[in-house]
C-alpha cells in the first residue's frame, strides 16, 4: 500500500510539474464554471424562465381580462403576447397585429411555446352556466403537460369553481325568493349579487394552495438566482473536465512506456496488480480533485448541493473511476501522443455535450435523450439533478451509481487485461 | 565461484499484427557467476534486450526461467528482483523531476526512506559526479548526466546483481570512459555481479570476465576472450578498403590457393546509402591468414595486378570481432 501511495504522489508531483496541466486542471475549468454558470443563472436563474405565450382574447369582456391576469398571475414566467410584450419585442411580434393564424402558425413552429385563445362569448357562457372551450395550440406533449398548460389548468380550475359556486348561488337565491316572501330582486342587482359571489368564490380560491405549483425559480428567493446557473454549470464543466483529465492520462500512460519509467518500475520488487493499481489511484484521484476544485466554485457561488453528500460524493467517485476505466481501457490501442490528445477532445467534446454537460438533457428531443445515455455524462447528470435539483438521496441515485460501476467494471477488465507494460 | 544467474531454455514468441511470429529470443542457457561482469555482445536486433528484459522480470518468457540467486524470476519475482539493479538502454527517469527526486522516488520503491535514503542518494550522486546538479531537473541534463544518474538508480538498493543494457548508447568518448571505469569499478571495489549488454566490440572486450555472442536469438559462442578468440585459431585478420571494382570468386579462389597463409576471404560489395542511394560504403575485404603481416606484400600484388583499387589495409590481431565473423559470416556492425 505504501508504494501504490509513493507512486500516486509521485505522478501527481510530476503533473503539477507541468504548467500546462495546472491550466487544464484550474484555471479554464473555474473561468467557464463561473462564465456558463453566470449565463445559465442569467437565462434560468436570473428569476423565472421567460415562456412566450401568444393570446388572443375573441371575447374582449371583464371575465376574459379576469382570466389574462389570472393566468398572469399563477406563472409570472409567462410572457402574454401581445398584452405583455416589452420595448425589445421579446413576443418578436415586429409590430405586427398578431391573429389567430398567425399565432397557430407561431405556436406550430415552436416559435412560442403555446397560444391560448378565449373564445368570443366566453363571459356569457360563464353567466349562463354554460360550458366554454378555451383553445389551446403547443407543439409540447400534452401527456407530459408543460409550464403553461399546468397554468392554465390551475387557472381554469379556480375559473370553473368560482362559475359553479356562481351557478349554486343562483339556485340557492332562485329557492330562498321561492320559499320566502322577499321583495323582487330586479336584473342589476341579482347580477351584482351573482357576480360578488363570484369573484369572492375566485378570490379564495386563489388563496387557497394551488392544486398546481409550478416553479422555476430556486427555493432560495432572496439570492439573485445566479444558484440555478451553478447547479448546472458545476456538475456540468465538473464531468467535462474530469473526462479532459483522466483521459489525458492516455497519453501519459504512452508515454511512460517510451520513456521506460514504467519498465523501470516493473524491474522493482512491485507486483503488476501494484503497479496498475497506482496508476488508475493516480487517475482517479486526479478526476476527484478536478471534481472538488469545479464544486468549490460552485460552493463560491451559492451552489446547492442536496441534502445527501454521501449520494454525492458516490456520484463523483462512480463518474471518475468509469472514464479512469475508459482510459485504461483505450491506453493499449493508443500509438502515439497525437492520437491520444485528439481522442481525448473528441471524448470529451461528444460524451459531454451528449450527456446533458452544456445544457440539462430535458431540453433536448427525447430520442436525443436515449442517445444521450451512451454516454457516463448523462448518467451522472441524472444523479447530480436528482441529488441539487430535486434533493434526492442515495436511493434516488443507486440505479445512476450501479450503471457508472458496471460500465466502470467492463471497461477495468477489457483495460487491465490489455494494459502494456512495455 | 557461485552462479548468480542461471537461465535455461529462455525463449520468447512474438506475434506479429499478420498473426504470424517472430522468434525473437530461441532457447538461451547462461550461467553467470558472482563477482563477473559477463558482456552479450551481438548486433542491434539479436536479442541481447529481449534476454536481459526476461531475466530481470520485465518480460513472461514464453519458454524455460531463470533464477536470480537461486529464486526462480517467474515464481519469485519479488525475492529475485531485491537481488538486482536495473539500467536500461533508454534514460527511464522522470524529465519532469531533478537527479534528487527521481533517485529518492525509485529508492522509496525499495523500502528506503529517512535518513538511510536521503544518505543512499547522497552517497550514489558523489559516486555518478552530479551532487552539484542534483537539484536541477533531469530534461536539463546533457546525455552522458542522463546516462549517469539512469545508472545511479540502478545502484540504489546496493544489489549484488546490476543488469546494464548498451549504457553507453547516444554518450560522448568522456562519458562512455567514465561510466566504463564506473562498471569496473563496481566489481572491483563491490563485489558486485555485472550483466552488460553491448553492440560494441571494444567494450565487450575491456570489460568482460566472460563474454556471450549473441545473433539472431540465440547465444552462439560463450567464454573467456581468450577461449573464444582461439575458436578462430591464431589468424590476423586484414581489412582492406577497396574501391568500387567487384572482387570475384575466381579471385577470392586464387587468393586462398596461392597466397601462403591465406585461410579464408570473404568479400563485402559496397553498399548504396543515403537518399536516392546517392552516396555507398567502401568494399570491404576481410583476409584471415597465419602471420598476415608476411602474407600482406603478396595479398596487395594479386589485388594490384587484378585492378582492384586499394584504399587501405589493417591487420588486426584475434579478436571478438574476428570470432563474431568467423562465426556468422558478418561484422557486428553488420
Amino acid at each position: 500500500m505504501r508504494s501504490i501511495l509513493t507512486i500516486i504522489l509521485n505522478d501527481l508531483k510530476i503533473y503539477s510539474s507541468q504548467r500546462g496541466n495546472l491550466v487544464g486542471l484550474l484555471v479554464i475549468p473555474v473561468l467557464l464554471t463561473v462564465v456558463i454558470g453566470w449565463s445559465l443563472g442569467r437565462i434560468g436563474g436570473g428569476g423565472p424562465t421567460r415562456l412566450r405565450v401568444d393570446l388572443i382574447d375573441l371575447d374582449g369582456s371583464d371575465m376574459s381580462a379576469q382570466l389574462i391576469e389570472e393566468l398572469r398571475a399563477a406563472n409570472d414566467a409567462l410572457v402574454l403576447c401581445p398584452p405583455d410584450n416589452d420595448a425589445d419585442d421579446y413576443c418578436r411580434l415586429e409590430d405586427e397585429p398578431l391573429d389567430m393564424d398567425r399565432a397557430i402558425e407561431r405556436a406550430r413552429s415552436g416559435r412560442t411555446s403555446a397560444l391560448i385563445a378565449i373564445p368570443a362569448g366566453y363571459a356569457a357562457a360563464l353567466n349562463d352556466f354554460q360550458t366554454v372551450t378555451i383553445d389551446y395550440y403547443s407543439r409540447s406533449d400534452p401527456m407530459q403537460p408543460g409550464p403553461v398548460l399546468q397554468s392554465l389548468n390551475a387557472v381554469l380550475q379556480r375559473t370553473s369553481s368560482a362559475s359553479m359556486t356562481k351557478g349554486v348561488s343562483s339556485a340557492l337565491l332562485d329557492n330562498l325568493t321561492n320559499a320566502v316572501t322577499l321583495p323582487a330582486l330586479d336584473g342589476e342587482t341579482r347580477d351584482s349579487f351573482l357576480n360578488t359571489i363570484y369573484h369572492r368564490a375566485l378570490q379564495l380560491s386563489t388563496y387557497q394552495p394551488p392544486a398546481v405549483l409550478f416553479r422555476v425559480v430556486d427555493a432560495n428567493e432572496d439570492e439573485s438566482g445566479i444558484d440555478n446557473g451553478f447547479n448546472q454549470s458545476a456538475p456540468g464543466m465538473g464531468s467535462l473536465y474530469v473526462m479532459f483529465t483522466v483521459l489525458g492520462g492516455m497519453a501519459v500512460l504512452l508515454r511512460e512506456r517510451r520513456q521506460w519509467t514504467l519498465q523501470r518500475l516493473m524491474a522493482l520488487p512491485l507486483s503488476r496488480a501494484q503497479i496498475l493499481g497506482a496508476k488508475i489511484g493516480v487517475y482517479f484521484t486526479l478526476g476527484m480533485i478536478q471534481f472538488f476544485i469545479v464544486f468549490a466554485v460552485g460552493a463560491a457561488f451559492g451552489m446547492d448541493f442536496g441534502s445527501s453528500p454521501p449520494a454525492l460524493l458516490a456520484t463523483m467517485a462512480a463518474f471518475v473511476l468509469c472514464i479512469t476505466a475508459l482510459t485504461f481501457a483505450l491506453a493499449p490501442w493508443i500509438k502515439s501522443e497525437g492520437q491520444a490528445n485528439g481522442l481525448v477532445l473528441l471524448l470529451s467534446l461528444s460524451l459531454a455535450p451528449l450527456g446533458g454537460a452544456w445544457w440539462p438533457l430535458e431540453i433536448v428531443p427525447e430520442f436525443m435523450q436515449t442517445i444521450g445515455h451512451l454516454s457516463p455524462v448523462a448518467w451522472a447528470m441524472d444523479a447530480f439533478q436528482d441529488l441539487i435539483w430535486y434533493d434526492g438521496g442515495f436511493t434516488e441515485v443507486i440505479p445512476e451509481i450501479a450503471v457508472l460501476m458496471a460500465a466502470a467494471a467492463v471497461l477495468f477488465i477489457i483495460g487491465i487485461r490489455s494494459f502494456k507494460y512495455d | 565461484m557461485q552462479t548468480m544467474v542461471e537461465a535455461r531454455n529462455l525463449r520468447k514468441t512474438y506475434k506479429r499484427a499478420d498473426g504470424s511470429t517472430i522468434e525473437a529470443v530461441k532457447g538461451v542457457d547462461l550461467d553467470i557467476l558472482q563477482g563477473e561482469i559477463f558482456s552479450l555482445l551481438g548486433p542491434n536486433g539479436a536479442g541481447k534486450t529481449t534476454t536481459i528484459s526476461m531475466i530481470s522480470g520485465l518480460v513472461a518468457p514464453t519458454e524455460g526461467d531463470a533464477e536470480i540467486g537461486g529464486y526462480s524470476i517467474t515464481r519469485q519475482p519479488m525475492e529475485a528482483k531485491r537481488l538486482m539493479g536495473f539500467v536500461p538502454q533508454e534514460i527511464a527517469l522522470y524529465p519532469e523531476l531533478s537527479a534528487r527526486q527521481n533517485l529518492s522516488f525509485f529508492g522509496r520503491m525499495y523500502g528506503l526512506g529517512g535518513k538511510s535514503l536521503s544518505r543512499r542518494v547522497d552517497e550514489l550522486l558523489e559516486f555518478v559526479d552530479l551532487a552539484d546538479r542534483q537539484s536541477d531537473r533531469i530534461d536539463t541534463f546533457s546525455g552522458g548526466m542522463k546516462r549517469r544518474v539512469n545508472l545511479a538508480a540502478g545502484l540504489l538498493n546496493s544489489p549484488p546483481l546490476i543488469y546494464m543494457d548498451e549504457p553507453t548508447v547516444g554518450i560522448d568518448p568522456q562519458s562512455r570512459r567514465r561510466i566504463l571505469d564506473t562498471v569496473k569499478m563496481l566489481r572491483d571495489e563491490q563485489d558486485m555481479t555485472v550483466l552488460y549488454t553491448t553492440h560494441l566490440m571494444e567494450e565487450a572486450q575491456e570489460l568482460s570476465n566472460r563474454v556471450g555472442i549473441m545473433d539472431h536469438g540465440e547465444i552462439i559462442a560463450m567464454g573467456t576472450q581468450a577461449e573464444l578468440t582461439q575458436q578462430v585459431g591464431e589468424e590476423d585478420r586484414l581489412e582492406i578498403m577497396t574501391g568500387a571494382q567487384n572482387v570475384g570468386e575466381a579471385l577470392i579462389g586464387s587468393m586462398q590457393q596461392e597466397i601462403a597463409g591465406v585461410t579464408r576471404v570473404l568479400f563485402n560489395p559496397p553498399e548504396q546509402i543515403g537518399d536516392n542511394g546517392s552516396e555507398s560504403t567502401p568494399a570491404r575485404l576481410t583476409v584471415f591468414a597465419k602471420r598476415g603481416r608476411t602474407a600482406l606484400p603478396q595479398i596487395i600484388q594479386t589485388l594490384d595486378a587484378a585492378g582492384i583499387d586499394i584504399q587501405s589495409v589493417e591487420v588486426r590481431e584475434p579478436d571478438l570481432e574476428a570470432v563474431f565473423l568467423a562465426l556468422t559470416g558478418r561484422a557486428l556492425r553488420d
